[in-house]
């Protein structure tokens, strides 16, 4: 395990596992969204949006180009 | 308004606010339910805010099962919430009745990995270097199948989920199960030296919403 895997507690990784689970696992539905961050909106869609963490995006980005 | 999860038509009304502040509502249909959260259509969605979503989500599946809604959804008016349910009402529920009693947990096993030889062997040559990361992968492969062994008796479904070292395997597990599951994987972790594994749960079933099987037809 590396060292800074170490310095975590058991607690402090299941932490990270539920925040991974909320934004990369649950059932994906349409919608509008904004997001902001630091009081300027991002992003505004009024289609498909999906989040997901960057290493699951990646990889729909992969599939996205081998479909194209 | 803010989604947070969907759960059977007879669940009664979460108490309390949600990320926003505002009471948590639930707007049903003849089969489910979704409860929700009446907030402006735009979010700061931070870490805190995940964790709160998710502190929020485990309080609330305490007292009925519910398929998690991945954060942050939103949805403009409640008329869209009730389509959304309307068009998925069956499959969920049915997944619902499945999930009944049943929680995730997320097993995160790791080993000292030799990151030595492929620093070594990549100085050494590309072709020493592809091989080394094959060595690796097969490691890895292994262990999946090895904790999956493990946890066969406990865990109803698996999914193995991405993850930068060692692996991480989701399981549905029965409530009444975690301890033995948590005894095995302790086991595993003292039969091996400097091996380490942490069990994270009982969680809702964020890896588990839709039936594998299903989704793999």
């Amino acid at each position: 395990m590396s060292d800074a895997t170490e310095k975590w507690s058991d607690d402090q990784v299941a932490l990270v596992d539920l925040i991974d689970r909320v934004i990369g696992g649950g059932v994906v539905i349409t919608g509008d969204v904004v997001i902001g961050i630091a009081g300027v909106d991002l992003v505004y869609l009024g289609l498909r949006l999906v989040l997901a963490p960057a290493h699951e995006v990646d990889q729909s980005v992969v599939l996205g180009r081998r479909s194209a | 308004m803010l989604l947070y999860a969907v759960v059977p038509p007879d669940a009664a009304a979460p108490n309390g606010a949600g990320l926003g502040g505002h009471r948590l509502e639930t707007i049903r249909s003849a089969l489910a339910a979704m409860i929700v959260e009446e907030c402006p259509d735009r979010l700061d969605a931070t870490n805190e805010d995940s964790q709160t979503f998710a502190e929020i989500l485990c309080n609330v599946a305490t007292t009925t099962p519910l398929l998690p809604i991945r954060f942050p959804t939103m949805l403009t008016t409640r008329s869209a919430v009730l389509a959304e349910l309307q068009a998925h009402e069956t499959a969920w529920r049915s997944r619902l009745d499945e999930l009944h009693g049943l929680s995730e947990l997320v097993i995160r096993a790791q080993w000292p990995e030799p990151d030595h030889e492929l620093d070594a062997a990549s100085r050494r040559s590309g072709t020493s270097y592809l091989e080394g990361r094959a060595a690796a992968l097969r490691r890895r492969d292994a262990s999946v199948a090895e904790i999956s062994e493990l946890v066969r008796d406990w865990a109803r479904e698996i999914k193995v989920l991405p993850s930068q070292q060692g692996i991480r395997l989701a399981c549905l597990v029965a409530n009444a199960d975690m301890p033995q599951l948590r005894e095995a994987v302790l086991g595993w972790q003292q039969a091996g030296d400097h091996r380490q594994a942490v069990v994270g749960g009982p969680w809702p079933p964020f890896s588990f919403v839709v039936d594998q099987e299903a989704e793999s037809a």
